[in-house]
């Protein structure tokens, strides 16, 4: 009699051990799959929201592997935001891996910045693999662009305001001030790029679009051939001669890319190749969303005078 | 009688219908309150979006969308630490693959094609002693695989996959299923449940299909324990991740028990048990460590229990802001607790007089070490060592490699092996010894369309 009372007592206390803690309640724990919108979720979060990002600033995002520490991450997260048009299409993965129903697609807790975002590099024709790791979708690396910043915290808001309804004005709040702060810096950054306004630049890898339309740059090219596929002997030599008939300045590299390549080219066509903030943390000092922006802004100013 | 049942009867249910009644009310009131406080949320934003101009304004970006999915207005999400019963409670689907619009397919779809091939000695194609046993000397579609993989509804995955390969010499490609399963992933209490024919986590590599593996063959331990095609079986696996500071998965599974090699049974009656437990280390941001143990247990065809052990151990260590893994040490090892049946011919007379009931311990283990200094080359080497589990004798093998990748879609291998046994685990054939065998191996895999992303 004693035995089956001593079985069931050590399941129920095993499982009591196993539930989710109560104290955790306090706070919405949010995963981000990008740096970028951890940033974007801390301030529009602000002291309502815990964050953790899946991947670092200085890693390429199309090909993030997916780690039990990821799993580890989500399993605790009420929330899990994701940027969506198949930049981490690895989260799901990791989201399986996770035995957490709260983030599961479809899931109230699963948000995806995307919506309402106006794509840039969306293809109109038919598209393959021929043509490298291309979206059909779009451009999926539109996070630092500060113009979409509305957008993409609206979007965190109205995910967020989904579990805790009673902190929406709180969000709402957040997020207002934030954009104002943003607003300003805007402004300031505008003044800075304007005497290069209509400059042509280089990048390794087509991430950098929207940041460069904002701000009214010109991409004449990709290092890679096609997106992440490696550039040919042939393309580096078409690059090169283009870099010199259109009188390109830089050679936008992410920290993960072949900076000594570029810096090959750059030096064969008399142009300039620098690591660039391609998501928050990527480089030094670009600790968090602004600072992001922020450090693109003077070095691209600075490298194109 | 009968008239005094129903009235007693009459009586109780009058008792109990109240309070039901009452709670139902209640609930109904606190659901009524909390959309009335959405509403008033949602009225409140909208008044003061209408009486303030855009906080910024972009020259490029459209004005905010509004709410990307609305308020839940039927099931509210649970709030964290909510009871086991809101947890199982059905969800609404809010957004499933919002992106894709009318006439786009609902799941993913991925085609990978797997071509090996090897060259030998002849006394060993003689013996079909080679590691492609059968097809040696030879270049063929291994395994060619679809893959049909995607939500179900907010609560389940299903993932399908059939494949066609050569299997022998000459012969006719035949389609069959790979695996059909499907994950319940909003189960309570960190567990997930996953049903149906699927490659059974055991161990590290056994869930891995041919043309995912991070070496051309599987590696002698597993094919000698577990056959060539693996452990993969039909039945249920159930997975917990404790809400712990570390990482931890545990498993357990009830299957058929089909593995001819290994069990063979083949019958829920007397069902194979699986079970699991995986952990994960991270040492910094640059090295990683994922360790797990596994067991397996059940009946052969000779009804007599077979019971496998198995230990695994990855390490990656990954240089910061690298694409890939400079460094990836893999091992695993088996450890077989096999009873057999041995019949004796005590008089020599040609007729059985006695079956006597034995215990075979088998061991066997690889580890490999690859090195990837640049982003489309990697070289490795794994080394194998193994006894058989039912039969004498014992193999060991090294075997070197480099890979190419022309892009991530795409894949080139190149291997030497060289093997040596004590015994074959299969008399030779054809006059063919197979106990020395020398082997160029090579692969060519292509991946179309979709394809899940790679776990550690």
């Amino acid at each position: 009699m004693r035995r089956p009372r001593l079985v069931v007592g050590s399941i129920l206390m095993t499982l009591a051990l196993l539930a989710p803690g109560t104290e955790a309640a306090k706070k919405l724990r949010v995963v981000a799959t990008i740096p970028d919108l951890k940033s974007l979720t801390e301030a529009v979060g602000g002291d309502l929201v815990e964050v953790d990002a899946l991947t670092r600033g200085t890693q390429n995002f199309h090909e993030a592997e997916v780690r039990p520490s990821m799993m580890l991450k989500l399993r605790r997260a009420d929330a899990l935001i994701e940027n969506g048009v198949e930049l981490d299409a690895w989260a799901d993965v990791a989201v399986l891996g996770a035995n957490n129903p709260n983030i599961v697609r479809g899931a109230a807790g699963r948000i995806e910045i995307s919506r309402g975002i106006s794509l840039l590099e969306v293809p109109s024709t038919r598209v393959d693999r021929s043509m490298g790791d291309v979206h059909p979708l779009g451009n999926p690396h539109f996070s630092l662009d500060p113009g979409l910043a509305p957008i993409i915290t609206q979007n965190i808001v109205d995910g967020l305001a989904r579990l805790s309804p009673d902190d929406r004005a709180v969000l709402e709040s957040n997020r207002r001030a934030f954009l104002e702060r943003l607003d300003r810096e805007m402004a300031r950054w505008n003044k800075i790029m304007e005497p290069v306004r209509g400059a042509k630049v280089i990048a390794y890898h087509p991430d950098v679009i929207y940041f460069l339309t904002r701000f009214g740059l010109v991409q004449v090219g990709t290092l890679e051939d096609r997106p992440g596929i490696p550039p040919s002997p042939q393309h580096l030599v078409q690059i090169i001669r283009l870099i010199k008939a259109e009188g390109v300045k830089v050679i936008l590299v992410e920290p993960w890319n072949d900076l000594k390549l570029a810096e090959r080219v750059a030096a064969e066509a008399g142009a300039k190749a620098f690591v660039f903030a391609s998501a928050v943390g990527a480089v030094k000092g670009a600790d968090n969303y602004i600072s992001a922006i922020e450090f693109n802004v003077t070095a691209l100013a600075q490298a194109l005078k | 009688m009968r008239a005094r049942a129903l009235v007693v009867l009459v009586c109780f249910v009058g008792l109990l219908a109240p309070p039901a009644v009452a709670q139902e009310a209640e609930a109904l009131k606190k659901e009524i309150e909390q959309l009335r406080k959405q509403l008033e949320s949602v009225t409140e934003r909208l008044r003061r979006l209408e009486a303030q101009p855009a906080p910024v304004t972009p020259r490029l970006a459209p004005p905010p969308v509004p709410s990307p999915t609305g308020p839940p207005a039927m099931a509210p999400p649970p709030p964290p630490g909510a009871s086991l019963t809101e947890l199982a409670r059905p969800r609404q689907p809010f957004s499933l693959y919002q992106q894709r619009g009318a006439g786009q397919l609902l799941f993913d779809i991925g085609i990978a094609g797997d071509f090996v091939g090897n060259i030998t000695q002849s006394n060993v194609e003689k013996a079909q002693g080679g590691t492609f046993a059968g097809q040696e000397n030879r270049f063929f579609p291994r395994e060619v695989e679809l893959s049909l993989f995607g939500q179900v509804d907010p609560y389940a995955y299903a993932e399908v996959r059939i494949e066609t390969g050569e299997e022998a010499r000459g012969q006719e490609l035949g389609v069959k299923l790979a695996e059909a399963s499907v994950t319940l992933l909003t189960l309570p209490l960190g567990t997930q449940a996953k049903f149906g024919q699927m490659r059974n986590r055991f161990g590290y590599s056994n869930m891995i299909h041919e043309h995912d593996l991070p070496w051309i063959d599987r590696p002698n331990v597993l094919r000698n324990f577990l056959g060539g095609e693996g452990l993969k079986e039909k039945g249920v696996e159930v997975t917990i991740v404790p809400d712990l500071p570390f990482y931890l998965e545990g498993l357990a599974g009830v299957f058929d028990g089909d593995n001819e090699t290994a069990f063979g049974r083949g019958t829920l009656r007397v069902p194979l048990f699986t079970g699991r437990l995986r952990t994960f280390l991270e040492l910094g941001d640059e090295n990683a460590v994922q360790l797990g143990m596994s067991v397996a247990s059940g009946e052969t065809t000779e009804k007599q229990r077979d019971t496998l052990l198995g230990w695994e151990g990855r390490y990656k260590y990954r240089p910061d802001g690298w694409l890939h893994p400079l460094v990836t040490v893999t091992g695993e090892a088996i450890y077989s607790l096999r009873r057999v049946l041995v019949e004796a011919d005590t008089d020599g007379d040609g007729i059985i007089d006695r079956i006597t009931k034995r215990e075979k311990d088998r061991f066997g283990w690889y580890a490999g070490a690859e090195v990837q200094p640049f982003r489309r080359w990697a070289a490795g080497v794994r080394y194998d060592w193994s006894e058989f589990p039912a039969t004498p004798g014992k193999e060991r093998s090294v075997e070197p490699y480099i890979t190419f990748w022309p892009s991530e879609f795409l894949r080139f291998r190149l291997a030497y092996k060289n093997t040596d046994r004590t015994h074959r685990e299969t008399p030779d054939l054809n006059d063919g010894s197979a106990k020395r065998v020398d082997e160029i191996l090579f692969q060519g895999t292509f991946i179309l369309g979709a394809h899940p992303a790679h776990p550690f």
